[in-house]
Parts: structure tokens; C-alpha cells; sequence
């Protein structure tokens, strides 16, 4: 059981830095991303390539943030001028640019057949050991990016990009470019979802284009919109109740015995859709709150 | 919409009660094997995968019913991997810490395989795949020798499909590859082979899902001026491109996996249009007394023949292949057991086809199980070579002409 419940958590604590990073972009500034997907795609993709050229772990992660912060630097520059829907729109495609590029360049990527055999972090450590010491890592990783988000909402910089979200004319009236901040944000959020998904290549050791899809985003999306947007607390929350939905459900089996096994798939995804929608119908705002409505 | 946050809290607390409670009920119990069934029950494995889960259930009552393997009876716990390797991954560590399977089967798609290998190498458990991809038979997924592969990898395919073009006198072939591992595999093992018999492929195009025209992807294979154009396509682009080439009147012949030549692919576009093409499937053991207990057990379970589904015979041979090991190494023990698969699967030894039979005949010497999905004889990777069936489509029928051996 120890195991299993590590293993939700480091699957909840990746989805959490990935909801940390659309809270700072979406919850503050309001920039609709859909294309996070993007960015944990090339954090795992790099981190794992690396690696597997024998270059330490200690430097893969960082340069996983690097190269997906620095990939969300041209698209903010292409959609400064877009906003809202149209931003939504143009980073959905950057998603799917991702995907696609992943799956034809093979000489890199090795396409479709996907990269095995990712090394682990901790690969002297044994068992269950190894598994304690990434849990207690990516909590470390996690926890520090909790600060540093509630440090940027404080500071004078997040107080400009929640007026960015609330007012962007209001902002150019006062003399800031909203631009340049915008442009900040997406890549800090892209940054976090790269070190999200390096953690992803080297926990689940395989990582192939298949899994880079758009539902990966809308996961995420809903764990911001249940958890409270613009909350930072909300964007932890919000990934752990999708995690007790969506492994929670696994022990329906125990507790409705009647379904046959095979039904038993279905209803149980029947089941989280169900969750997820009488959530949002009695708490539309989210588990703790929607800061952007106050 | 009156729900204060307290109220909500306390609801999610029992919730999360209710979810930690069956874990605590589930102790170890004495003279029980228990079998972690991980088939693709929803998602694109899905039209295999409930099949799949009801034949390790059906096989496992059967075991039971001849008295259990190695004096113990066979519990099977199922997940759904949602075709999804992180869904898969999770529900990979619920079986084996919570639920204490002690070997793990029905694994389909590559990515689920490859993604659940190296937990049952952490747990020193065995993995029974029905995968095609290559990287399976090899260090590191199958480092431990820990893997069994129950379907032809998809060089396997492709060398069938060459043994045909030169059975059937093709000079001029070209590929056409749906851009995943399995339509990918396909193509590159016939090229392999092909080229290794001194052949030349005058053109390969790979093609993305999704569209809803390849005509320009058929102006290319054709301008090449092939006889023949093997694919490793499914059925949803294969109506599409096969529609497409008739419209053009260009005469070529065509090599096709089964799971996209199938009798659904005349259905949709006709019998004139795929008059004379080549469908290439792995056979199951269809003569062997084991084939006709698992159509029966099948037909029995879904309503339909064991034919439409492959992949269920495969999952039916991996619960017999388990239980005959167990038996033969009297133990549960997962290194007695992995050193007895190939002695009772292989030859030389008495045939057998079923499980009663077998667990008589140990008491005598040596068996060599004969599947129902093929004779099940695993080489030194844990991969298996079934034989090759080859029907050609005329007047609407899927005709076996013959049967290739690789």
C-alpha cells in the first residue's frame, strides 16, 4: 500500500507543478493556455535525453526548465497581440506543434517507438527507497515553487499581472506594457511545467508522443478550476482532489460489487466524469475559492 | 449550491475513508495465487480489451476447477490501463502493493508494456504482454528475463509479408506506414527482410492518423509505379486510401495486416474495390483442442467467435502457460516458476492442450503446451513465432490460401 501511495503522490505532486504554472498564467495574469501540454513534453523530452547521454540528472532538470521556459519565449512574442480566445487558440497549436515535431524528427526523438529505459532518480537506492527519496524530492522541488508563486503574487510584479488580468487598458493607461510582463509569466510557468515533466520521464522511465496529448492540459485545467483559480493554495488542492477522483475510483470495485469486471472500467470513468461535474455544479468557484471574482 | 466548505471537507474525509478501508480488509490468504489482469478496457485497446480480461477469468475458473496449480487456487484482481501508460503505471502499483498480485498479464499496446516492465522488474514478478514492439524482447525492459510475449513482434510481420512478395513474385514494392510504433514496425521489418533477400523498396511514405484524404500520399506510392504495396495500416485509414486507389484505376496488388484487411474493411468499401488483396494475420492454433476449449469458453463469454479477437486467445495461453508452470515447479515462487515457462511450453515433451491434461501428464515427464493463440514456443527473449496465415479477398470472402512459416 506504501508504494501505491507514493506513487499517487508523485503523480499528484507533478500535476501540482503543472497547475502551479497555469495558476501563475492563467489565476493572475489571465492568460488562457491551452498548450501546456507543450512545455511538459519538452521538459521530459529533454531532461530524458540527456540523461540517457550519460549527463547527470542534477544538470538534466535544469536544463529541462531552461529549454521549455525559452520555447514559450517566441510564442509570447508571435501572441502579444492576441488576446484572450485568440491566445487560447495559438497556444493549443503550439501544443500540437510539439507533439508533432517529437513524433517526425526520429533521429532525436525516436518518433513514435518512443525513448525507453530512462534512468530513475536514485538508481543505487533499492525498492521502496528510491521511491521515498524522489517523493521527498519532488516535494522539495514543489514546495519551493509554492514559495516562490506566493512571492511573485506578493510582490509588486503580481500585483501588475493580476491588474493585467483584471484591466490590461487600465495598465497601458498607467504607462506599464503589459507585453513584456505577459511574456515573464509564460515563461516562469513554462519553466515549471519543463522541471514537471522531467520528474514525469525519469518516474515513469518511457515517454512516447502519445502521451503528450491535449487532455494532459485539460487535466490540468481542471484541477485549477476545482481547486479555486488564482489561488495558489487552489492549484494544490485542485491536482490532489483530481487524483482522489481518479485513483479513488479504482476502489469502487470494493465497495459495489454487483458490476462485472468488465463494466467495472467503464463505470468507473463514468464515475470521475460524474465527480468532476457535480463538483464544479456545487462549487463553482472552487474547493478554495476564486480569488479573480472577489 | 449551499454546501459551506466544512460540510465539503467532511465529505471529502469520508470519501477518502472509504477509499483506504478495502486496502486494510485485503490480507495475504494461504494456498491462493493471486493474477493481476492489466488489459486495455477502454481507450483504442478497448474493442480487445474486456475479451481479453473475461479470458484470464474464464481460463483461472478453469485451473480452479481442475483442482488449482500447485495446490492453490487462481484469484484474478482486474485494472483497465486505459490504453494510457501513466494510467497504466498506477494501476500497475495498486496490483501489485495493494492487491499483492504476484504476476501481472495482459498488458496490449507497446507504450503500456514498456511503461509497466520496470515495475514487475522492481517487484521480481512476471509481465505476459501481447506488445509488438522490439525494445520489449531486449535489456533494459527485459533485463531480468522477466517477459513474455504471447503476439509476433512487428518484424515478425514484416517478415512474413516479405516471405509473400516472393512467393507471390513481387519484383516493385513500396510501404505505406501509419505514423505509429506498430504500422511503423511493420514496414521497417518487411524492409529489413526484403532488402536482406537482395529486394529494393522503390518507395516508402509514412502517413499521419486523422486525415481525411491521403490522396497525395497514394500520388506518391503510385508515381513510383510498385506491383505490390504493403501497409501497416488499421481500418479507419485503410477504407480511406483503398477508396481512394480505386477511383485512380492504377492496377496494383496490395499486402495488408489482418486487423486492417478485415471482413468490417469489405463491408465498408465493397468487395470490388478490395477484390485480390492479401490479408496477412497471425494464425491462431486453430486445429488444436486448445483453440476449440477457448472458442467455446469465448463464444460462451462475448457471443462471438474466438476469431474476433486475437489478443483474448493470447490472454487465455498466458493463465494456462502460468498454471502449468506453477504446477510443474510445485511452488508460487516467481524464479521456480519463470524456470519451468519455456520447459512446458517448448518441446520436446508430451503435446498437451489443456490444463487437466497437462497437470496429468507432469506426473509422467515432460509436456509442450500447445495455445490456442499459436504453439507457444518462447525463444530465448520470451518472444514467440506463430505461423502466418495468408487470405486473399475474393468476391467479398477472406479466403486462406496458405500458411507462411518464418
Amino acid at each position: 500500500m506504501d508504494a501505491y501511495l507514493a506513487a499517487i503522490a508523485i503523480i499528484a505532486l507533478i500535476y501540482v507543478l503543472l497547475s502551479l504554472g497555469l495558476t501563475l498564467q492563467y489565476g493572475l495574469t489571465g492568460l488562457i493556455n491551452f498548450g501546456h501540454v507543450g512545455f511538459f513534453a519538452i521538459g521530459a523530452y529533454t531532461s530524458a535525453l540527456l540523461a540517457l547521454k550519460g549527463v547527470p540528472l542534477i544538470l538534466t532538470f535544469p536544463a529541462a526548465a531552461v529549454l521549455a521556459g525559452l520555447s514559450a519565449w517566441p510564442i509570447g512574442l508571435v501572441s502579444l497581440r492576441l488576446r484572450d480566445d485568440y491566445f487560447a487558440i495559438v497556444t493549443l497549436g503550439f501544443s500540437e506543434v510539439v507533439r508533432i515535431v517529437i513524433t517526425s524528427e526520429k533521429w532525436l526523438t525516436n518518433g513514435v517507438q518512443g525513448v525507453p529505459g530512462i534512468p530513475r532518480l536514485f538508481e543505487g537506492l533499492q525498492g521502496f527507497a528510491a521511491q521515498a527519496a524522489t517523493l521527498a524530492v519532488i516535494l522539495a522541488v514543489t514546495i519551493v515553487a509554492v514559495w516562490m508563486i506566493l512571492r511573485i503574487a506578493k510582490s509588486p510584479f503580481g500585483r501588475l499581472i493580476e491588474a493585467i488580468r483584471d484591466n490590461e487598458e487600465a495598465v497601458k493607461a498607467l504607462g506599464k506594457d503589459p507585453a513584456s510582463f505577459k511574456i515573464q509569466v509564460l515563461i516562469v510557468g513554462a519553466a515549471i511545467a519543463g522541471v514537471a515533466g522531467a520528474f514525469y520521464a525519469h518516474y515513469i522511465t518511457y515517454i512516447v508522443p502519445d502521451q503528450f496529448i491535449p487532455l494532459v492540459t485539460f487535466y490540468v485545467w481542471m484541477a485549477v478550476i476545482m481547486g479555486g483559480v488564482g489561488r495558489v493554495s487552489g492549484a494544490v488542492v485542485g491536482a490532489a482532489i483530481l487524483m482522489v477522483f481518479l485513483e479513488g475510483s479504482r476502489f469502487l470495485r470494493d465497495i459495489v460489487p454487483w458490476i462485472s469486471e468488465v463494466d467495472m472500467a467503464s463505470v468507473r470513468i463514468g464515475v470521475v466524469g460524474l465527480l468532476l461535474i457535480l463538483f464544479v455544479m456545487f462549487r463553482p468557484q472552487g474547493l478554495m475559492g476564486d480569488y479573480t471574482k472577489r | 449550491m449551499t454546501t459551506t466548505r466544512r460540510q465539503f471537507v467532511g465529505g471529502l474525509g469520508a470519501a477518502a475513508g472509504l477509499v483506504a478501508a478495502p486496502g486494510i480488509l485485503r490480507a495475504q490468504t494461504q494456498g491462493v495465487y493471486r493474477i493481476g489482469a492489466l488489459c486495455p478496457v477502454t481507450g483504442s485497446g478497448s474493442p480487445f480489451g474486456s475479451g481479453m480480461q473475461k479470458m484470464i477469468g474464464a481460463a483461472a475458473d478453469i485451473v480452479n476447477a481442475a483442482g488449482g496449480a500447485a495446490g492453490r487456487k487462481l484469484e484474478v484482481v482486474y485494472e483497465d490501463t486505459q490504453t494510457n501508460p501513466q494510467a497504466a503505471v498506477l494501476a500497475a502499483k495498486k496490483l501489485i502493493d495493494v492487491n499483492k498480485v504476484q504476476i501481472l498479464m495482459g498488458t496490449w499496446s507497446s507504450g503500456v508494456s514498456l511503461a509497466v516492465i520496470p515495475l514487475t522488474n522492481d517487484a521480481n514478478i512476471i509481465l505476459m504482454n501481447t506488445s509488438g514492439a522490439p525494445a520489449l524482447s531486449t535489456p533494459p525492459a527485459n533485463a531480468k528475463g522477466l517477459s513474455y510475449r504471447y503476439q509476433a513482434t512487428n518484424d515478425r510481420f514484416g517478415r512474413a509479408f516479405a516471405e509473400i512478395c516472393v512467393k507471390e513474385g513481387f519484383k516493385r514494392p513500396a510501404t505505406m506506414a501509419f505514423n505509429n510504433a506498430s504500422g511503423i514496425g511493420n514496414t521497417e521489418g518487411f524492409r529489413k527482410a526484403w532488402e536482406a533477400k537482395g529486394g529494393k523498396v522503390v518507395e516508402s511514405v509514412v502517413y499521419e492518423p486523422n486525415q481525411p484524404t491521403y490522396r497525395s500520399e497514394l500520388q506518391k506510392v503510385l508515381a513510383a509505379n510498385p506491383d505490390v504495396i504493403v501497409t501497416g495500416s488499421y481500418l479507419a485509414d485503410t477504407t480511406i486510401f483503398m477508396r481512394e486507389w480505386y477511383q485512380t484505376g492504377q492496377a496494383v496488388k496490395w499486402i495488408m495486416p489482418g486487423w486492417a484487411a478485415s471482413p468490417d474493411l469489405v463491408k465498408a468499401v465493397g468487395p470490388d474495390v478490395v477484390e485480390g488483396v492479401i490479408s496477412v494475420d497471425s494464425v491462431s492454433n486453430e486445429n488444436a483442442p486448445s483453440y476449440k476449449a477457448y472458442d467455446e469458453a469465448y463464444k460462451k463469454a462475448t457471443g462471438q467467435p474466438g476469431q474476433a479477437n486475437v489478443y483474448a486467445a493470447m490472454t487465455w495461453d498466458m493463465v494456462h502457460v502460468l498454471a502449468l508452470a506453477m504446477e510443474a515447479a510445485n511452488s508460487a515462487d516467481t524464479q521456480a516458476i519463470n524456470a519451468k515457462i519455456r520447459e512446458i511450453a517448448n518441446p520436446p515433451g508430451q503435446q498437451v492442450f489443456s490444463f487437466a491434461e497437462g497437470k496429468d501428464a507432469l506426473k509422467k515427464g515432460k509436456i509442450n503446451f500447445e495455445g490456442a493463440s499459436s504453439v507457444l514456443d518462447f525463444d530465448q527473449y520470451g518472444d514467440v513465432t506463430p505461423d502466418f496465415g495468408v487470405f486473399f479477398i475474393e468476391g467479398g470472402k477472406l479466403n486462406r490460401r496458405y500458411v507462411v512459416k518464418i
